[in-house]
């Protein structure tokens, strides 16, 4: 296990370059990324074992999240508190050197598209996903998740009332849009998951983006998500309810099932669920190297290594062979405080790094 | 500090009790098509029981009275009611038959069916229940629920229970189902140390509330005048009829103080400290609530008064069964996710005084919201009428937008309750 300090800046998001195998991005926020600046670390692996730092970018408001480009090997994304994206080269310094302001609210996620190279999207407090090219200084396509969709989708199913007297609370909170990613599978298709609970398809090549949209967690506010990089339908998703969910998107009904009692309208079934932390899980990420591997990182400070049982080869298997309890394959527990960021090293199989709220970047063996 | 907020969400979704209660109270006071909402509520005055203006007459009377006046009161054609319920007590088959009959004269068409309800003191409340759930489900659009009583009718040797032998032996809490209700009030009284001079107390209070809320003309709103026969006997023995409007509750009397009802004796037992003073009254009475889907409330351009939300019944052992509200109300306000401190009126039906006190403490209910306009103690306790009767007061206390209870104990070991709130 290696280990960086990001003395006074807590740590929101880590990334591996996509270009060179000993680079990692960190991005940080003094304060716990409530009020104050935010800080880039470019760090390095040294051969004999230990990180050091090459170049580091203050900003003027907290860091959330990052994103190597996948066209140029020392350029890389982030995205701000106040609103902004920059592009970095980490052979320069100070400043940035490209900087995209459109959105109203924090942004939460950029994501560089593996496909499409051009491309990159972001998704923001202000309930909006926004897709950019890096020659551009003006977003190409807003998706905006309507501000009531809860409202919305109830308002399609609630056309009969419901079979109950009981009187559904559903989750009102804004719509923060917490993550946006590209397919790796298709340059064109996005997801995203915000606070009403909602995981969201879009289609950029359609005139109507929305493809599909599903009550993922129960009114709980959704993290995180992750397409699988072998199973072009499957997904994980994150949320507030402590829970880890896999869906195939093959297998998410149409919801206008009007008849549904008011409290079955929790959204469709999940292939897979996987529980183990104890509070919010804050990141869910696929491994590069396998279809069944996922890891998890979450407030409960720990990070969790999963094998999804429902993968290919167990498609098959009655459900008493699915062996329950044995899905957790690793717990990473070294860290003092929230764990907000985790990413899987794409040349060392296995080996992941973490960073979290204790200032701390670790990197690790996962298997 | 929006950010801190939304993470601390993150951290515990449920942790802020107060703020996403409020949340959940917003989105009560929301107002969607499918709602459930109350657009007339209106009663009859309650008469005292066997001398009151009601005496002459049967309960089906009063009904098919009160319902002919508020046809004439709210344009709409009673047609478009999907089903009738009419909780009654005392008379056989809680009046399957009679109010059938009554609600027909009043000019509701044959088409429209009917249900008879009994759940005792709660009959009128729980017609209500089951056309919001029917309008919930879909079932119906609109229904119109009752609540009558004619204890003057229908109260007396023939009310008393009959349990068979075999059942009472097989439990105690079956044999307590006979309990007279009066004695299940001293049992509350003496278990929970409930003293006589607190329950005078509260009755004071209840008589003074509608003393007052009558002689300020408050119930005009609520109460619709009806015409009854009324039989007099004169001097020389001659039985002479007479015609009277009826629009004054009866029961509210002038004057009442802790030292007039410390004279009086116990009722039920000895050493007791239930008494016809600190007792809900025997008395006569009718009330309706018509009840629709706010999208047919809109397109019918009627006037609403208020949205029902949910009802909750529970269960609690038939020899203190006046304990029913402080079982109720909690049960309901945690299914709605509402605290309790955003109820502005709780119209608790006060079978005796004891009974209603002791809800009242067990909640932490501040005795301010409950029954502002004085509760059956003074006003009287039609018994099947009562449910159906406090809607109809307690729509006219809220201000818009407030939330309000009703609530009741209820004979036999139970308690229900049911959430409001004011448009």
């Amino acid at each position: 296990m290696l280990a960086f300090k990001t003395t006074g800046y807590n740590g929101y998001s880590c990334k591996y370059s996509p270009f060179y195998d000993n680079k990692l991005a960190v991005a940080t926020a003094a304060n716990f990324g409530l009020v104050g600046n935010g800080r880039l670390y470019i760090l390095s692996i040294t051969d004999d074992g230990r990180i050091i730092q090459d170049n580091y970018f203050d900003t003027q408001d907290g860091l959330f999240d990052i994103s190597w480009s996948e066209l140029h090997e020392n350029q890389v994304l982030t995205c701000s508190g106040d609103g902004s994206i920059s592009l970095f080269d980490i052979t320069l310094s100070n400043f940035p050197i490209k900087r995209f302001k459109e959105h109203q609210r924090e942004v939460f996620s950029v994501y560089w598209n593996l496909v499409d190279k051009s491309i990159f999207c972001s998704s923001s407090w202000d309930s909006t996903v926004k897709v950019w090219s890096p020659i551009r200084d003006n977003s190409l396509i807003t998706l905006s998740s309507n501000k009531d969709t809860t409202i919305k989708t109830d308002k399609n199913i609630l056309d009969q009332p419901p079979l109950s007297t009981k009187p559904i609370i559903p989750n009102n909170n804004n719509d923060c849009v917490y993550q946006a990613s590209f397919s790796p599978h298709d340059p064109s298709i996005i997801m995203s998951v915000n606070s009403a609970s909602l995981c969201q398809i879009w289609d950029t090549r359609a005139t109507n983006p929305l493809a599909m949209q599903f009550i993922s967690h129960a009114g709980m506010e959704v993290l995180s998500c992750d397409f699988n990089k072998y199973r072009s339908s499957v997904i994980a998703t994150a949320s507030v309810d402590k829970s880890i969910k896999i869906w195939d998107l093959r297998m998410i009904p149409d919801l206008q099932h009007n008849f549904l009692a008011q409290k079955n309208r929790v959204g469709p079934s999940p292939i897979n669920k996987l529980i183990g932390h104890d509070f919010a899980v804050r990141k869910v990420q696929w491994s590069p190297h396998a279809s069944d591997t996922l890891m998890s990182a979450s407030y409960d400070m720990t990070c969790k290594i999963w094998k999804d049982q429902t993968d290919e080869g167990a498609r098959y298997m009655s459900n008493m062979k699915l062996r329950y309890g044995d899905s957790l394959i690793n717990n990473f527990d070294m860290h003092k405080e929230f764990v907000l960021g985790c990413d899987w090293s794409l040349w060392g199989r296995g080996y992941v790094a973490s960073t979290g709220w204790d200032e701390m970047l670790y990197v690790w063996k996962a298997i | 500090m929006q950010r801190l907020s939304q993470i601390s969400n993150q951290l515990s979704p449920n942790g802020d009790a107060n703020k996403s209660s409020s949340q959940n109270v917003q989105k009560l006071r929301t107002q969607n098509d499918n709602d459930v909402v109350i657009v007339a509520a209106n009663r009859t005055a309650l008469t005292k029981g066997f001398k009151g203006s009601f005496k002459d007459i049967n309960s089906d009377e009063i009904l098919y009275k009160l319902l002919v006046e508020l046809f004439k009161n709210n344009k709409f054609d009673p047609s478009i009611i999907g089903d009738v319920a009419v909780g009654n007590v005392l008379n056989p088959g809680a009046g399957v038959n009679e109010h059938r009959a009554a609600v027909i004269a009043a000019g509701v068409p044959v088409t429209v069916p009917f249900i008879a309800l009994n759940r005792q003191c709660s009959s009128g409340l729980m017609a209500i229940n089951d056309i919001a759930n029917k309008i919930l489900t879909s079932q119906i659009n609109c229904g119109l629920a009752c609540g009558v009583e004619s204890m003057s009718k229908n109260y007396g040797p023939k009310a008393i229970p009959k349990v068979s032998k075999s059942v009472l032996k097989a439990s105690n809490d079956a044999k307590n189902c006979l309990l007279p209700m009066g004695n299940t009030s001293e049992n509350v009284n003496s278990k929970f140390g409930l003293s006589r001079n607190e329950q005078d107390e509260f009755a004071v209070n209840s008589y003074n509330k509608a003393e007052k809320a009558v002689s300020s003309g408050l119930f005009k709103d609520e109460i619709l005048p009806i015409t009854v026969d009324i039989k007099a006997k004169g001097h020389d023995g001659e039985v002479s009829i007479k015609s009277k409007i009826v629009e004054t509750d009866e029961g509210p009397r002038k004057g009442v103080t802790v030292e007039s009802l410390s004279k009086l004796k116990p009722a039920f037992k000895k050493d007791g400290s239930s008494h016809a003073g600190n007792s809900s009254q025997i008395s006569d009475g009718a009330a309706a609530v018509l009840l629709m889907t706010r999208e047919l409330a809109k397109s019918l351009n009627l006037n609403i008064l208020g949205k029902y939300i949910a009802t909750t019944n529970v269960g609690v052992p038939p020899d203190i069964m006046g304990i029913g509200p402080a079982i109720a109300i909690p049960h309901l306000l945690e299914q709605c996710g509402v605290p309790i401190d955003d109820i502005s009126v709780f119209e608790i039906n006060e079978a005796f005084a004891g009974q209603a006190l002791f809800s009242i403490k067990k909640n932490n209910i501040d005795l301010k919201k409950v029954n502002p306009r004085g509760g059956a103690i003074a006003l009287g306790h039609p018994l099947g009428c009562t449910g159906a009767r406090q809607l109809c007061t307690l729509l006219r206390e809220l201000e818009t937008g407030q939330l309000g209870v009703v609530s009741m104990c209820i004979g036999g070991g139970q308690g229900a309750a049911s959430l409001f709130i004011k448009e």
